[in-house]
């Protein structure tokens, strides 16, 4: 009997019967399913028979259990075989990087380094929601990060470019495969100048298109024999080959994974704040998780591991409602171009899809993203809602803000929200912080930074290559 | 001299090759893993089989019957074959029981596992619990009755999704599973007979209600029961918040995007591999081809056969099947195993 | 209009790329990336449409899809990740988008020229999106409380504790050096060509300030050796 129920799940059926599926309910066990089994036992089979009936369910089985062989590529298995033949070299994620083991869609291993990071800033999200930069940094400070050895943030980076090409078909994918390259060289070499070894830092990505176009372009180069030898030729020229050859990292890591890995540790050693009375919901970003989809982090601890564990695990660790809503995998409208030249279009689909049901269906105190494409969409298009009769408003942050004001980071210093549009001192308020003594206090602040005592989180030089 | 055939699998594959084996005038030995005989129809609860329109137990159990009744052939129940020794002619299995088979030939009709729902998580399965499979609504109908798991009401809306699990590359699923359109016309029917104000609702991307089943299950659940078919494969289910369940769609006739009301969304499961493939590969020293099922030996004029000399298969064990044909392959695969017994006995003579 | 042969070699460009067979398996009809997808309920826009017209190689069609049709596309992906036949809707978009681009079609200059701040600011500094791009005067509709302190942007961008985004014409500081390899890869990788078939004065606009911030890292990598020197 065992053999056919792995941890013993409901052998008996027990517990089975009406009222035992609340509303809500979600599978967190990983071995039963809500909604299965009890509404079941009135058939008139025995309640033995009905126990064999829903056994292969028990069983869970699940994409790891049939080998997919070929037909389900991992494109880490072929750059194994390219850095064998000699052809480049993969900046391997080692364990200086204190890596987290975590599980992706067909339930692949990811390895997430925790320590050593490259940060590769978010174009829009520096531009427009640097909160979540600085979040971020904050973060890595609190768990005793040291600057220039444990974390690197520095000049020498591009944006990916994508947001470019996904809006206007500018560039190409030998250009954005330059990039990508010339990027992660930078993050391969960049410890160099502050004394460590090549591949010390393992690039951090914030950005969510950056994530999904250097996962795709990683694809090509991997798969194009002609793409690697036309971008070998360009990067050599920018002298950005290591031994000849190009630099391709193991794994590409999204900041939200880190956010992820770290959520127990950040809820545990860090959390001040009680916020068991938020209503929270996620948005996850289209290019997180629908853009080279096998790779996006899946949890079974997490929505039963049956949607991306990313942004929901965090609320959930620090103790918030999580609540759902029918269009949870709705894109936000930003559609790269349309924010820019088709604002209606984004206005309208990002209040109607979004904004609307976070706030009339879920009732929800914020919604969290993980994203600058999808923060600033919904953010900043609430206001002209109400041209459009539809005057619904909802904080708007990423999921690393809302974790750093729990764990009681400056809503203005630290999670810089004076750049959000959207009522996010509504949610500071509920979480019981005041709004207008930290605006006061932050005013103060301004003065002084006029004055030149400006507040750093890490030594200014060190963004120049310069020392701890 | 081997008088043997060893079946492995007692659901209506192996039933049907453990009968003929007997009736030809040889033994046959069958082993199952399962505590019970007749594999999926009846360790799953089915409801009405296609296209007999019999209750699964008492077809299916006329087989069982048939089995556990015949002299000429033992049956070992709650039991695996972990070793398989020998060679064509001569096999020796050893059972997780303990016990030892001798055998000339060997049947596996291993059949498949039920697409597990939890691997297609956009579709709401294990998230929702209105959100059910069709071996569930199988049951439901067994039981008489069809009600929303949530509170217990009777739907007013339920759609079927075909191919769950089925023609579906993301997750590896390439192949048609074959039963799952006629399955869900006849389970519209059956819903629609015990709830006749239930509008049923039929997502699909192609029908494939083969043979005699286009006017017995696909026109009549349309002239008959007013099942609606819809050109359309689902993106996502989610909940809209006041117990309802919202299915996005395109209805690719009509050429929009849809998004639409119901109260019980049920997935048409399909056929995967037998989920102990990888381990009866090893076992029995026979392959599997590309998607996991047991891979057959030639088709033409060895098609019972698997990759091994004297080792047959038949049924969903070779890839998505009816029970009607399953049955069929059951006769062809006892016979030839049985065919090796026959000329093992005329080379002593 | 153009002649059957110029929408012929247009699909034949856009069948030449080699993410094509990879974005194109075939098609089921089942709808699924149409179901999914936000432009498709916004705009007269199907993606299932547009894998279809290539699918069945209907050249005049695709023409027509390329004067509107394809720039609706949000390039979310969500119908790459739903194909049952993992075929890549929006990635064939983004081919048809850059074909647009290299026959000069119309099409692609009108719906470009809004997106032209957006592509100085990208070509010349790495960058796509700048602090003194996101303000209240550049985008009316998001209101008049774009952010929630007053203040002058230059003292408001100092008050971020991270160096490297203290910034007011970029999102954060990029270097010389990075700048000027970024254009090498322009031109290497004939963006710089396309930009110039596109909008010939941004293009001279992009020019000249690439000149300058060359010269620019000239002086600086001489100021270094004779610094060096000494």
């Amino acid at each position: 009997m065992s053999e056919q129920t792995p941890g013993n799940h409901n052998q008996n059926g027990e517990g089975a019967g009406a009222g035992t599926m609340k509303p809500g309910y979600h599978n967190t066990d990983g071995q039963g399913i809500a909604g299965h089994g009890s509404f079941f036992q009135a058939t008139d089979l025995s309640q033995e028979e009905a126990v064999k009936a829903t056994d292969w369910v028990r069983k869970h089985v699940d994409r790891r259990t049939i080998d997919l062989g070929d037909r389900m590529d991992d494109v880490r298995e072929h750059m194994y075989e390219l850095e064998k033949d000699g052809q480049i070299i993969i900046h391997r994620i080692t364990d200086q990087h204190e890596p987290a083991t975590v599980q992706t869609l067909f339930g692949w291993d990811k390895q997430v380094p925790t320590k050593q990071l490259w940060h590769h800033k978010s174009c829009g999200q520096c531009g427009n929601i640097p909160g979540y930069p600085t979040s971020l940094l904050w973060f890595m400070n609190k768990f005793g990060f040291e600057p220039g050895k444990d974390y690197l943030d520095e000049t020498d980076q591009t944006s990916c470019t994508a947001w470019n090409y996904h809006g206007s078909g500018i560039g190409n994918v030998e250009s954005l495969a330059a990039v990508f390259l010339r990027n992660f060289h930078q993050a391969y070499v960049s410890g160099k100048q502050h004394g460590h070894d090549l591949g010390h830092f393992y690039p951090l990505v914030h950005c969510g298109t950056s994530f999904g176009n250097y996962k795709e372009i990683r694809k090509f180069l991997v798969e194009s024999a002609e793409l690697r030898e036309k971008v070998t030729k360009i990067l050599g020229k920018l002298g950005r080959l290591v031994d000849g050859k190009l630099v391709i990292p193991e794994e590409i890591i999204h900041y939200s994974e880190w956010v992820h890995v770290m959520r127990n540790r950040i809820a545990s050693e860090l959390q001040t704040i009680d916020v068991s009375n938020i209503r929270t919901t996620a948005h996850v970003a289209c290019h997180y998780y629908k853009m080279v989809h096998e790779d996006a982090i899946y949890d079974q601890s997490v929505l039963g591991g049956n949607r991306t564990a990313i942004i929901t695990s965090t609320a959930q660790a620090l103790g918030a409602q999580v609540i759902d809503y029918s269009t949870w995998y709705d894109c936000c409208g930003f559609g790269f171009r349309h924010i820019i030249s088709e604002r209606e279009f984004t206005r309208s689909f990002t209040m109607d899809r979004k904004i609307r049901v976070a706030r009339e269906e879920a009732n929800a105190d914020v919604m969290l993203a993980n994203d600058t494409g999808c923060v600033t969409t919904m953010d900043k298009n609430q206001w002209i809602g109400k041209a459009h009769n539809q005057n619904f408003q909802i904080p708007i942050m990423a999921e690393v803000q809302f974790a750093a004001l729990a764990c009681g980071a400056d809503p203005f210093k630290i999670v810089q929200l004076q750049w959000h549009a959207s009522p996010c001192e509504d949610l500071v308020e509920k979480m019981g912080m005041s709004w207008s003594e930290a605006k006061k206090t932050f005013q103060e602040y301004l003065k002084e930074v006029e004055a030149g005592n400006i507040e750093y989180l890490y030594n200014p030089e060190l963004a120049y290559g310069g020392k701890v | 001299m081997q008088d043997t055939v060893l079946v492995v699998g007692g659901g209506p594959a192996g039933l049907s090759a453990a009968a003929n084996v007997t009736s030809a005038g040889y033994k046959a030995v069958m082993v199952e893993k399962e505590d019970v005989l007749g594999g999926a129809p009846i360790l799953s609860g089915y409801a009405k089989l296609v296209p007999s329109g019999e209750w699964a137990s008492e077809a299916i159990g006329r087989m069982v019957k048939r089995v556990e009744d015949d002299s000429s052939a033992t049956v070992h129940k709650g039991a695996k074959v972990e070793k398989l020794d020998g060679e064509a002619g001569n096999f020796t299995a050893t059972l997780t029981n303990g016990e030892t088979v001798q055998a000339g030939s060997v049947v596996l009709a291993t059949g498949f596992t039920h697409f597990d729902s939890i691997n297609k998580p956009e579709w709401g399965f294990g998230t929702y619990e209105d959100v059910l499979t069709t071996t569930q609504v199988e049951q439901m109908v067994a039981s008489g009755k069809i009600a929303c798991p949530s509170d217990g009401r009777v739907p007013e809306r339920v759609c079927i999704l075909l191919c769950v699990g089925s023609r579906d590359r993301q997750i590896g699923r390439e192949w048609c599973s074959k039963i799952c359109c006629t399955v869900s016309a006849n389970m519209a029917m059956e819903i629609k007979e015990l709830s006749p104000e239930t509008d049923v609702f039929i997502y699909y991307m192609d029908i494939r209600t083969f043979g005699l089943y286009e006017d017995k299950f696909y026109w009549k659940s349309q002239e008959e029961f007013k099942t609606k078919f819809v050109k359309a494969r689902i993106a996502e289910v989610t909940s809209s918040g006041d117990g309802r369940l919202l299915v996005k769609g395109e209805d690719t006739l009509v050429k929009r995007p849809i998004v639409i009301p119901f109260d019980m969304v049920v997935h048409a499961i399909g056929m995967d591999p037998n989920a102990d493939n990888p381990e009866i590969s090893q076992v029995f020293g026979v392959g599997l081809e590309k998607h996991g099922f047991l891979e057959r030996a030639e088709q033409y004029t060895n098609t019972c056969g698997t990759t091994r000399k004297g080792i047959y298969a038949c049924g969903a064990a070779y890839g998505p099947e009816t029970i009607d044909d399953s049955i069929a392959q059951g006769a062809a695969a006892g016979g030839r195993a049985v065919a090796d017994l026959h000329a093992l006995v005329q080379k002593a003579g | 209009m153009a002649t059957y042969a110029e929408m012929q070699q247009i699909f034949d460009d856009i069948r030449g790329d080699f993410r094509y067979d990879h974005d194109l398996n075939g098609c089921l009809n089942c709808g699924i990336c149409t179901a999914t997808c936000p432009s498709a309920q916004f705009y007269d826009y199907s993606p299932r449409e547009i894998v279809q017209l290539l699918w069945t190689e209907n050249v005049e069609q695709i023409y027509d899809a390329m004067q509107e049709k394809i720039w609706a596309c949000a390039q979310c992906m969500t119908c790459a990740a739903r194909c049952p036949f993992k075929n890549s809707p929006g990635g064939l978009v983004a081919i048809m988008r850059e074909v647009a681009i290299k026959h000069e079609m119309q099409s692609a200059k009108d719906v470009l020229r809004p997106f032209g701040r957006v592509m100085l600011k990208l070509i010349t500094t790495g960058n796509q999106l700048s602090p003194d791009m996101i303000q209240p005067d550049h985008f009316p509709d998001w209101g008049p409380n774009i952010q929630k302190v007053e203040g002058d942007l230059q003292v408001l961008r100092k008050a971020i504790p991270v160096k490297t985004l203290q910034t007011v014409e970029t999102a954060w500081e990029v270097s010389l050096k990075t700048s000027v390899e970024m254009y090498t890869i322009w031109e290497m990788t004939g963006v710089l060509k396309s930009l110039e078939l596109m909008d010939e004065n941004l293009f001279d606009v992009i020019e000249d300030f690439i000149d300058e911030k060359r010269e620019d890292y000239e002086d600086w990598l001489e100021e270094q050796e004779e610094e060096d020197d000494e």
